[in-house]
């Protein structure tokens, strides 16, 4: 360690500070954020310029956070000399301090601890000045490095260097979570894409809108499903419910989702699509269930009308809300998916006029508990009529805030609505 | 960008909204962004002046709840089409996440924000309506954005936003507040803890890049407000029961048609929650305005149904006997007379 070479009595005390540091990154659990905020603590008070050195947990690029702009992330693509500055830091876990004189041209060891020529001369601006190289060390190993420049005169003295040290231990164990939370998420939301409700697509006949609420608020995953497939003037909508709850259930979303999908690429019928899906459940395993409705739709003569197929495994049917405002609930049944071997499934026709809505949902709806009671089909039946002809969108946030504002904050299952409204 | 009659446009906007024709309003918005209008200018200007006049239809009892949300549907899917087009703005500014917090139903605020900023080349998360404070928590961890915007247009969203606030400032997020819930300065988001308020989108833009990039965790509020608070929303089923019943009872006695008593039924438990909901507003904010802005809304909605007007001061009275156990709000009550 070499402190500056006109040795400065401290410039503290920064009450604290070390507190600060420990409890404000605490707060996130974001990489960018943490280090933005660990910057935003030391600057102006603790150092004139600061850049944090991180090398990806992924990649191994190095990347300097902070500079003259808070805000910046500069990744470093040269090569890092291990046996000087920065890179010196990097693999000893030695804290390195040098002065860089005001007259001389030469940056004198500068290049070496601040490798980007943009950042160097922010640096150099700042001359005469200490540059300190500060390890960040969390649970064994130097993750990064505290680069902390102050310029002309206010050095680094070695009580201000201890504090620094002791700082950056506080920091580096809120970067090194915050990195492996960033490690895990990513891995999270590669796995987790797949798994994510679809975007819908255009329909030429008809316009629909889709809602899943989550029973884990905190994730967008859920154990209910909903998916359109099909093509030209013959389309599938399916909405369902998987046994269980979070990852493991949307796993299986997943997996149900494709096997809808293979099946109905040989045939579109919805009794055909849910006998196969049931085969495919129960050859894989027994113990897991899938409760589906199944809808096909295929406009009529002119397309003023369109008729609507439906089947269901073990799932409440349809609800067809007429432009007039009647109500028809859909007399379907048929047993759940992937529990017993060779089940046939019955299909039922019905007519969707312009206007007409046909709202598809998972029993999270009817069975959300508030204060009292469920919130049960009645009061769903009750509420549909009001959103005659308003289309599938408005109906969608109606029936879903009507629920939410039942539950009036207490936990609920995965909830799923679906509507189709015939005519664009 | 070439300029259009903005007023001639938002009135044909406005005619598909009254006639719910989808098909027209986004042609039309389709049509001005070929033409090369600014999209904020069709959002702020053409799609918000028309669903301005939607919720005036609703508030004067010329329209039907059912009506007022097929217009509204209308109205979004104009918005989509703004929003595909903002999305071919390239990326140029930083990450900025928008939602609404839970029990803010009112989606639409949130989302022309946020397509207005998407085509001033920020990079936008959209939460959508209603969300809870965990799921924002999760997605300040995942994206590490440079700012967080909150929309409230309801006085009962107002102590949830405050949780999207304490979830943003605790990870040093800055907070833009916004909607017609914060009233018409930036007192009331400034006491929850917002780093700064807007009045509109065109004012989101600017404020939004004047935001710090780091801000302290945002100081707790002062506690017996909070506890009353509390105490309120957690007897809001009772309270409301109580109003309805003392309400149902001087609106028969003062109410002699039957077609003003079916008019001023459809309406009477938002105009409850809402007197509710604005004590709860002004204990949070320490801002009373809220109780007296609620009673003229009141008195609006209710003149606009034909209703006798003795019933304004009939529900002043009720609120000031339902609350008499909460000191902090009957003094509000009180100081609002």
């Amino acid at each position: 360690m070499h402190p500056g070479t006109d040795a400065p009595a401290s410039t503290g005390p920064w009450p604290g500070l070390t507190e600060r540091v420990t409890s404000e990154l605490a707060g996130s659990l974001n990489l960018r954020r943490t280090a933005l905020r660990l910057l935003d603590l030391l600057r102006p008070a603790f150092a004139d310029w600061v850049v944090l050195a991180l090398p990806e947990l992924r990649t191994g690029r190095l990347v300097l956070h902070g500079g003259a702009d808070l805000t910046a992330t500069t990744p470093i693509t040269a090569r890092v000399d291990r046996e000087r500055g920065l890179g010196h830091v990097l693999t000893s876990g030695r804290t390195d301090v040098l002065h860089v004189a005001e007259d001389t041209d030469a940056v004198g060891g500068l290049d070496a601890m601040i490798p980007h020529a943009g950042l160097r001369a922010e640096a150099a601006e700042l001359r005469p000045a200490d540059v300190a190289g500060i390890p960040l060390t969390a649970r064994g190993t130097t993750i990064g490095v505290l680069i902390l420049v102050r310029g002309a005169r206010r050095g680094f003295p070695a009580e201000d260097i201890a504090f620094a040290e002791r700082l950056a231990a506080r920091a580096a164990l809120a970067i090194d979570s915050a990195q492996l939370y960033e490690d895990r998420t990513h891995v999270a939301s590669v796995l987790q894409a797949g798994l994510r409700p679809p975007v819908l697509p255009e329909l030429p006949g008809a316009r629909i809108a889709a809602r899943i609420r989550s029973a884990a608020a905190h994730l967008d995953l859920a154990g209910d499903f909903y998916d359109v497939l099909g093509s030209g003037d013959d389309w599938l909508v399916v909405l369902g419910d998987v046994c269980g709850k979070g990852v493991e259930a949307a796993v299986l979303t997943g997996r149900t989702r494709q096997s809808i999908r293979t099946a109905a690429y040989f045939d579109r019928r919805p009794s055909q699509v849910l006998t196969a899906l049931n085969t495919v459940l129960y050859e894989a395993e027994a113990s897991r269930f899938v409760a589906v409705v199944c809808v096909r739709l295929r406009p009529i003569g002119d397309g003023s009308s369109a008729v609507a197929s439906v089947a269901v495994a073990g799932h409440p049917p349809p609800v067809i809300i007429r432009a007039g405002g009647t109500i028809e609930q859909i007399e379907a049944v048929g047993t759940v998916a992937g529990v017993l071997p060779d089940l046939a499934f019955r299909e039922v026709d019905v007519r969707l006029h312009l206007g007409d809505t046909m709202l598809l949902f998972t029993d999270g709806i009817y069975e959300a508990r508030g204060a009292d009671d469920f919130y049960g089909m009645e009061r769903l039946v009750e509420l549909l009529p009001r959103y005659a002809g308003a289309g599938p969108e408005p109906l969608c946030e109606a029936v879903e805030q009507d629920v939410c504002d039942y539950l009036g904050g207490r936990p609920h299952d995965d909830m799923a609505l679906f509507a189709v409204t015939w005519g664009r | 960008m070439s300029a259009f009659d903005t007023a001639e446009a938002a009135a044909r906007f406005g005619r598909a909204l009254v006639s719910v024709d989808t098909r027209s309003a986004t042609g039309l918005v389709g049509d001005l962004l070929a033409h090369g209008a600014d999209p904020v200018v069709v959002l702020v200007e053409v799609i918000a002046a028309g669903q301005r006049e939607v919720g005036m239809h609703w508030q004067r009892g010329e329209w039907t709840v059912a009506k007022e949300h097929a217009a509204t549907g209308v109205s979004a899917a104009a918005v989509a089409v703004v929003a595909a087009h903002a999305r071919r703005v390239p990326v140029s500014r930083g990450r900025v996440v928008v939602a609404c917090a839970e029990r803010e139903w009112h989606a639409l605020p949130a989302s022309l924000v946020g397509h207005a900023l998407r085509a001033h080349g920020w990079d936008v998360t959209l939460l959508g309506a209603s969300t809870p404070a965990a799921r924002l928590s999760q997605y300040l961890h995942d994206l590490g954005p440079d700012a967080t915007a909150v929309s409230c247009s309801v006085l009962g969203a107002l102590p949830t936003s405050r949780r999207f606030i304490e979830a943003a400032t605790a990870a040093g997020i800055p907070v833009l507040a916004g909607g017609s819930g914060f009233g018409p300065d930036d007192r009331r988001a400034l006491a929850l803890g917002a780093t700064a308020w807007a009045p509109g989108a065109y004012a989101a833009i600017d404020a939004i890049a004047a935001l710090p990039p780091v801000v302290p965790a945002a100081p707790p509020l002062p506690a017996a407000a909070v506890a009353e608070q509390a105490q309120l929303e957690q007897a809001h089923p009772r309270l409301l029961a109580r109003l309805r019943s003392g309400w149902s009872l001087a609106a028969g006695v003062l109410t002699g048609a039957p077609a003003v008593a079916d008019s001023l039924e459809s309406v009477v438990k938002d105009v409850l929650d809402q007197s509710l909901h604005a004590v709860w507003a002004a204990l949070l904010t320490g801002d009373p305005r809220p109780i007296g802005e609620t009673a003229a809304w009141v008195a609006e909605l209710l003149d606009a149904r034909g209703a006798d007007p003795r019933l304004v001061a009939e529900l002043r009275d009720l609120l000031a006997t339902v609350l008499v156990d909460f000191p902090l709000s009957s003094e509000l009550l009180a100081g609002a007379r």
